[in-house]
């Protein structure tokens, strides 16, 4: 860990003084130990405060979208695997420039569950990662300028563990049933927006459910609001979801958000072939179209 | 017929409430809501009623510019405000108006109608379909078979009914 955390703060220093980036976002140890939180870092002589480890949780890539990080211009940021996907996602829809940014890519094995770290769990094994460590591809991520490498064994992985294994339970079901699950989920939701809030790629300056005229969701916390928002959330974000998981983190009642996103992923992927925030030179996948698309569905 | 259009008038003078599921406790027909496009299906739905062609009086047209502009939100919002299913319709492949805006919809829907019967609607309620303005006899054979689909559904109250 110490030679990772002086690779980093090396690198950042380095970026800081030669003015490459006016502005560091990276990961600081938070008040407590097993938690850490979000430094934002202009002077080289602060770099001290850069760290890294296993309960690094959060995706920074959703400071990218904030008028107030924006004005930095060059900034670097501290990522990793998953979360350097949603700059890549961000760089492809013309959110973000590549000239602008410097991505320190940080070799990641794993990020140990909020809820078990506050209980004090502090070892990376299959049982306490997220689920979406369980599927990683990118323990390095796909794109950056410089790499931090992680001195860390990977965890290991057996068989018997299913990651999302709700969605192919969910699929079995009947409609009614789905529909019940649901249901019942989306009862919980406070339209508090957390869920939009966190995410990297919610950049829209006006979101759909601010605009009043018409008021196309409704914003009292009962049905057919609720349902209608985690609709065209989920919508929204269907083949543009990185996976990174900040909605589910974020959402104080405990909605299983990832489920749907995981789900649209997958669809997407199987019926176009593509998956978000893999190459930055590929376009949208709703902003192409191919004239072979599947047509099965219409009359 | 001559009913509903009494109705619809009043609807659209806020002299009764508006619900797009129409008048529930009168007649227990289910409402259908088309979001068509101007270039192709609307024609083909216009011709349809040119050569006095008899079709399902369950559903209300809505035209739009193209099926492109057609967001999986209005027929959220057409589910939300009662109707019981939703038609969207526009030009074959390669005869749209604005060169892609059809191809660019069906990636939408594709995605979308999973989207839907993954959260628990029936997806028997949603209908999609490439009618030309030449195809009145389709628009018509679409709109009686969709609307016989529909009322077949059992009542079951889904994810956008109120409690």
């Amino acid at each position: 860990m110490e030679k990772m955390n002086d690779k980093l703060q090396n690198t950042a220093k380095e970026l800081l003084e030669n003015k490459e980036v006016n502005l560091i976002i990276g990961f600081t140890k938070g008040s407590n130990p097993l938690r850490m939180r979000s430094v934002f870092i202009t002077d080289p002589n602060d770099v001290s405060k850069l760290s890294f480890n296993a309960h690094c949780v959060q995706d920074l890539a959703v400071f990218l979208k904030k008028p107030e990080v924006k004005k930095f211009g060059k900034i670097g940021l501290v990522v990793k695997g998953c979360d350097e996907k949603a700059v890549n996602t961000l760089i492809q829809e013309y959110q973000l420039s590549r000239d602008n940014i410097k991505i320190i890519g940080v070799e990641c094995r794993g990020a140990v569950k909020q809820n078990l770290a506050d209980k004090g769990e502090d070892s990376v094994k299959q049982s306490t990662v997220y689920d979406k460590c369980l599927v990683c591809e990118v323990h390095t991520p796909l794109l950056y300028d410089y790499l931090v490498e992680s001195d860390e064994p990977a965890f290991e992985i057996n068989g018997d563990i299913k990651p999302y294994a709700k969605i192919e339970e969910l699929d079995a079901m009947s409609v009614e049933d789905r529909n019940m699950f649901w249901q019942k989920e989306f009862e919980k939701c406070i339209k508090c927006y957390a869920c939009r809030q966190a995410c990297p790629l919610c950049y829209c300056t006006r979101c759909i459910v601010e605009k009043n005229t018409p008021q196309w969701i409704e914003t009292n916390i009962e049905e057919t609001g609720n349902a209608q928002w985690n609709m065209i959330r989920a919508y929204h974000l269907s083949g543009r979801c990185i996976g990174c998981g900040e909605c589910e983190r974020a959402c104080p009642v405990n909605i299983p958000l990832m489920l749907v996103n995981e789900k649209m992923a997958r669809d997407v992927f199987e019926k176009f072939g593509y998956k978000s925030g893999v190459d930055i030179n590929a376009k949208p996948v709703f902003g192409t179209f191919d004239a072979n698309d599947f047509n099965e569905f219409i009359k | 017929m001559e009913n509903n259009i009494v109705e619809d008038v009043q609807n659209a003078r806020g002299d009764k409430e508006y619900s797009a599921g129409g008048a529930k406790d009168k007649d227990k027909e289910p409402r259908i809501i088309a979001f068509v496009c101007n270039w192709c299906t609307y024609n083909g739905a216009d011709l349809a009623g040119t050569s006095r062609m008899k079709y399902a009086e369950n559903v209300r047209v809505i035209k739009l510019p193209c099926t492109g502009r057609i967001d999986p939100l209005f027929v959220v919002e057409a589910f939300k405000k009662g109707a019981k299913g939703v038609l969207v319709s526009g030009c074959h492949p390669g005869d749209c108006h604005y060169t892609s805006g059809n191809y660019h919809s069906r990636r939408k829907y594709t995605a979308f109608r999973d989207l839907l019967s993954y959260l628990g609607v029936d997806i028997n309620r949603v209908e999609f379909s490439w009618i030309s303005a030449s195809e009145g006899n389709k628009w018509v054979s679409v709109i009686n078979e969709f609307t016989n689909k529909i009322k077949l559904l059992p009542d079951n109250s889904d994810i956008f009914s109120k409690k």
